[in-house]
């Protein structure tokens, strides 16, 4: 290839070279047939040239003939117009002529004179049609001229074209001669190239055939000796795979021998199984007997139950029938218990006026004493001291019982908005009110007026009119009053359980939201232990599966009926009930501002009612709790009734008796002591009397502590004194 | 076996029967006429067909059915001896059917020959004529039949007579029917009238300048219009020109040996500035210096016209020198032919400035003039910086062997240059 591109080189500058020889060759003939061309046209146009000068020349020529003839006419015109002239002119004359020789001789003349201008006119028009066959002779001339040169042009084209033809045809074969012959050169170039190349190829060709046998030898051989190793290699790997395959084989029949074993052991199994199979659904079949047995066993049983069931609801109604007999003789026996109390009572109160009457004689007495001490011995102003006992007539109980929730609601309002007005009304109602409940009378103030102006509606429409007219405070009690008619709260007990249950709602509220666990399930008017168990039988009758397992635990330790539970709860209740009105009350002590929202008035206050009419029923047990509680007050007014004079005075007293005694002592020193003596002695046995008469007297005996006890040794000393 | 043989035709052969497809192909060769079929036959078949079909159908059936240029070859070798087919843009049946028409039309006369000659034919050859080239338009009968009678008499007495009756046939009719037509040159005059000479056999009438000038308004393709040796005077030029104002596609436009004077010199040199001519041949008139300064004063403004020959007028000097200064701001005529036409050394002086000037101009042609040897050296110094000349005739223009040779030395040079200069930007190398 390298001596192939070798050779090229020399080539391409040779074939430029060649190249170059055609072209000049080409350049050559075409400017030889581009001036041989040219030559011929130049040939061929001058022929028209030379007409176009020929035509430019005889039209030069033409124009001056014309001219001269234009002026030759005209001078001949001149000349005969001139003649004419004359001519007419003498024909004037001959008018005139008068002689006949004469006008022919003019005339003659005449006729002459027309003859010379009619013979110079003739001669024009023959010179002028001389001039015109002339010119058709020139005509005919140039035509033949024409024609001529027409030929000559034809010749000179047709030789042109010969030559042109020829010339064209040599021109052609000289180009292509160059051509063939340049064609030739290139041709023996290639080909003495191509026959290199063909050679070196030849070469190449058995050198790589050479080297192919060797190669393919080569393979061959590598190709026996991999043969030789693939054998081995193949009959050692079959000897393998055969004594595998023997292997096989046994484990084969081992797997076989094992197949039959199971086989057996399987076909054994299934002829037990079928036997079992057997065995199973004469068993079921049993079964099956046995269950319809069992069925009718059932039926009979379900009859049996529904006759004890019948027997039972008898049994039931028979015995709530006893039950309810049971409970009329229960309200007999309250009531009689309550006649009882009553009479007792009465009796109490009797014994009560007697004794007081009693009391307050030797109250009396005491009082005059003092008076008199006072007035007589002191000489000082005596007054009547003012307990609240001494006015006090019957017993204790008697005086509240009477005063109307109403007034007591009058007394807390009024107390606190008139602050200090009536000293003597706090006191009482301090008195009164402050050991009896703990509750503040803030929190009593502030419930009550949110009662009045929650529960409006249970007033009636025509009070609320004038109501407007009033003060708030007057509004607020009148509205109260008609509340509290509504509610049938009439008893002073009757407002402070409704501000206890307001109270105690309250705690429970906080306890239920200490406790959230149980405030869950129970919704607002949820109550805490004692207030629950008055509504126990309602709140037994809502299902209320969430609060079940406390109250189990609350109410009933044992796991005992609903029912039961809900009696116990009954019979406990008034039991329970002072405890649990008690408990909440110092509980509710230290929460006096505890603030109730508008919202709950309602509610607390149909719980309230709710629970109001029970409480009602259970009215004979609250009262003569009321009473057995008195009794302790008793006690206190009996024994403020004893110290009606106070100890100051007693003191006084006494110092009045010693100063008496010293003035008696003196007295008797002064004066004669026998008559002293006797006088002492009478006062003495007066005194001594007066003193018998009073400790024998009965009342006395019957106080647990007689206040002679020891006022006799004050009412001794002054008698000794004496 | 023998007699058997001869009973049999011995001559019998498969191949004398000619096939069905041959019998039904001659068929429909004869009966061409009346059942002209070949559209649907075989391309194979149609061959044939034409191949045998007779040159002397009627055109009615050939001339929109038959497309084949061998057939029409056939037609135009049959009637005609000389074929050139190049000037027919090499499609024979053009030539076949222009020439046809142009038959028809040299030999029409007016009132004689019946018009539907012509009519009948437009149908057929609207389609296949671009060019028509009439060079004979015969006078009405009505002459002839004076002309034959008076044959003795005086030839100037016939002058007044014929005046009326002389109008020819009037193209305007079949000039418009022609969608094509795209060349179109007329000679109003006889050919081959010999010694039956008479000027009326040469009357353009003033009737037929209008006609031909209404119908060349109408023909919008028109490029080429040439009307030559017809009498064109002043008055018919003007006719003409106002007529071809702003044609829209009129290129060429040759006017040649007439009597055309200044004033129609100036109409045409109107009508420069108002169309797209680019060729204008005026040669052989009467133009004297009035007429050439109109040319010039148009050709000064002009930007379309690439050549213009006025050969054979009366210019002179006047002329020569205002067409010259036209040249001095003209920049698109390339060939301007000024032979014959009395011009000397003034021309030649003003001549060397334009040649020295101007760049586009390629061909001058002074031939038969005076220039005289004054002028030829002028022309000489003018032409030393021309690179642009190809063309330089000074043929019997009196301006001396020497300068001439000298011209035809640069000319020459110039001519080379330019070849090359072709040569390299179509760069195709000539082998």
């Amino acid at each position: 290839r390298e001596a192939l591109g070798e050779d090229a080189e020399p080539k391409v500058a040779e074939e430029e070279e060649e190249q170059r020889r055609t072209h000049k060759q080409i350049e050559e003939s075409r400017q030889r047939l581009a001036k041989l061309l040219f030559d011929g046209t130049q040939m061929v146009t001058n022929i028209q040239v030379a007409a176009d000068l020929r035509e430019t020349q005889r039209r030069a020529e033409e124009a001056e003939l014309k001219l001269q003839r234009v002026e030759k006419l005209e001078n001949e015109a001149k000349s005969s117009t001139y003649k004419f002239e004359e001519i007419t002119s003498k024909w004037a004359l001959a008018k005139e002529m008068t002689i006949p020789q004469e006008l022919w001789q003019l005339l003659n003349q005449q006729q002459q004179q027309c003859e010379l201008l009619l013979e110079e006119k003739n001669k024009l028009i023959g010179d002028l049609q001389q001039e015109l066959k002339n010119k058709d002779e020139q005509y005919v001339q140039a035509i033949k001229k024409q024609s001529d040169d027409i030929y000559l042009l034809l010749e000179r084209m047709e030789e042109q074209i010969r030559i042109m033809l020829k010339t064209y045809h040599h021109k052609l074969l000289q180009i292509e001669k160059a051509f063939e012959l340049e064609r030739r050169e290139l041709l023996d170039n290639n080909r003495k190239k191509w026959e290199e190349a063909i050679q070196a190829h030849n070469a190449q060709e058995l050198e790589y055939l050479h080297a192919r046998m060797r190669k393919v030898e080569e393979f061959e051989k590598q190709l026996n000796q991999l043969r030789v190793e693939d054998e081995e290699e193949y009959n050692s790997m079959k000897i393998q795979l055969e004594n595998d395959v023997q292997n096989l084989e046994r484990q084969l029949q081992q797997m076989k021998a094992a197949y039959q074993l199971n086989q057996e052991k399987l076909e054994y199994n299934l002829q037990v199984l079928k036997k079992q199979d057997e065995e199973n659904t004469i068993i079921r079949s049993q079964q099956k007997r046995k269950l319809n047995r069992l069925h009718s066993l059932l039926n009979n049983l379900r009859t049996k139950l529904a006759k004890q069931e019948k027997q039972f609801r008898e049994e039931n109604q028979s015995l709530a029938a006893y039950c309810e007999r049971i409970t009329g003789q229960c309200k007999e026996v309250q009531r009689r218990m309550r006649h009882f109390a009553v009479s007792d009572a009465e009796k109490f109160t009797e014994v009560w006026l007697m004794n007081e009457e009693e009391a307050k004689g030797l109250m009396r007495k005491a009082l005059d004493a003092d008076r008199i001490i006072h007035t007589q011995q002191l000489g000082l102003p005596w007054e009547e001291p003012r307990y609240w006992f001494l006015n006090n007539v019957g017993p204790l109980r008697h005086y509240k019982a009477k005063r109307m929730a109403t007034k007591l609601a009058v007394e807390v309002l009024t107390e606190l908005g008139s602050g200090e007005g009536g000293k003597e009304n706090t006191a009482k109602v301090e008195d009164r009110v402050t050991p009896l409940r703990n509750i503040s009378k803030t929190t009593v103030k502030k419930i009550l007026e949110l009662v009045s102006d929650e529960s409006g509606f249970l007033i009636e429409s025509k009070l609320l009119r004038p109501l407007h007219a009033l003060g708030r405070h007057e509004r607020t009690l009148m509205k109260l009053d008609s509340i509290f008619a509504a509610l049938e709260i009439d008893s002073e007990d009757d407002l402070y359980q409704l501000v206890d249950f307001f109270l105690k709602y309250k705690a429970q509220e906080v306890a239920v939201s200490q406790l959230p666990k149980f405030a869950k399930g129970q919704g607002c008017g949820q109550l805490p232990g004692g207030r629950w168990q008055l509504g126990g039988r309602r709140w037994w009758k809502a299902p209320c599966p969430t609060c079940w397992p406390s109250l189990q635990s609350q109410g009933s330790p044992g796991g005992e009926d609903v029912t039961n539970l809900a009696e116990d709860r009954e019979d406990g209740g008034s039991s329970a009930q002072r405890d649990e009105l008690k408990s909440p009350r110092s509980l509710l002590g230290s929460l006096p501002s505890v603030y109730i929202h508008a919202d709950d008035v309602l509610k607390i206050l149909k719980a309230f009612v709710r629970d109001f009419h029970k409480l009602r029923e259970k009215d004979g047990s609250a009262k003569e709790v009321l009473q057995v509680r008195d009794s302790s007050k008793d006690g206190e007014y009996w024994e403020a009734l004893a110290h009606v004079i106070p100890e100051p005075t007693l003191k006084l007293w006494d110092a009045l008796a010693v100063a008496l005694e010293e003035y008696y002592e003196v007295l008797t020193r002064r004066a004669s002591l026998l008559a002293e003596a006797a006088v002492l002695q009478q006062q003495n046995s007066e005194l001594c009397l007066l003193l018998e008469e009073y400790v024998s007297s009965g009342v006395n005996s019957k106080l647990l502590s007689p206040p002679t006890q020891w006022m006799d040794l004050n009412l001794s000393r002054p008698g000794e004194a004496q | 076996y023998y007699t058997h043989r001869v009973i049999e035709d011995p001559e019998w052969s498969l191949a004398t029967v000619p096939h069905l497809t041959e019998l039904c192909l001659q068929h429909i060769v004869h009966n061409f006429e009346k059942n002209p079929i070949l559209d649907r036959l075989l391309p194979e078949h149609q061959r044939k067909v034409l191949d045998r079909l007779s040159t002397g159908l009627p055109l009615a059936v050939t001339a929109n059915l038959i497309s084949d240029e061998d057939y029409w070859k056939r037609c135009c070798t049959e009637r005609w001896q000389v074929c050139d087919i190049s000037n027919y843009g090499d499609s024979w049946k053009r030539m076949f059917f222009e020439r046809h028409l142009e038959n028809i039309l040299k030999c029409f006369i007016p009132n004689t020959t019946d018009p539907k000659q012509v009519l009948e034919l437009i149908p057929l050859c609207k389609d296949y004529v671009w060019k028509l080239e009439v060079d004979q338009f015969l006078p009405p009968v009505k002459v002839d039949q004076k002309e034959e009678k008076d044959d003795l008499s005086d030839t100037g007495s016939d002058f007044g007579l014929g005046e009326v009756s002389t109008h020819h046939y009037n193209l305007g009719v079949l000039i418009t029917a022609l969608p094509h037509l795209e060349e179109l040159h007329l000679t109003y005059g006889v050919k081959d009238c010999g010694m039956n000479f008479e000027w009326n056999l040469f009357n353009f009438t003033h009737q037929d300048c209008c006609n031909l000038a209404v119908a060349v308004k109408t023909c919008h393709n028109l490029k080429v219009f040439k009307l030559t040796r017809s009498k064109v005077d002043d008055d018919k030029t003007r006719l003409l020109v106002r007529n071809l104002l702003d044609h829209p596609s009129l290129v060429e436009l040759n006017l040649s040996h007439n009597l055309i004077r200044d004033k129609g010199a100036r109409a045409v040199g109107k009508l420069i500035n108002h169309s797209r001519l680019e060729t204008l041949d005026l040669c052989n008139n009467q133009i004297r210096h009035l007429g050439a300064q109109a040319l010039a004063q148009a050709l000064a403004e002009n930007s379309t016209l690439t050549s213009l020959n006025l050969r054979l007028n009366c210019l002179e000097d006047k002329g020569g020198e205002a067409i010259g200064h036209a040249l001095l701001t003209n920049t698109t005529l390339k060939s301007i032919h000024l032979g014959s036409n009395n011009l000397s050394e003034p021309t030649a002086v003003l001549f060397s400035q334009v040649l020295a000037q101007n760049t586009t101009l390629t061909s001058i042609n002074f031939s038969c003039n005076h220039l005289g040897l004054d002028g030829g050296k002028q022309l000489l110094e003018g032409l030393k910086d021309n690179k642009a000349l190809t063309e330089f005739d000074l043929r019997l223009a009196e301006v001396g062997q020497e300068t001439e040779y000298l011209i035809h030395q640069i000319v020459w040079a110039n001519r080379e240059a330019a070849r090359l200069g072709a040569l390299q930007h179509p760069p195709t190398k000539p082998l």
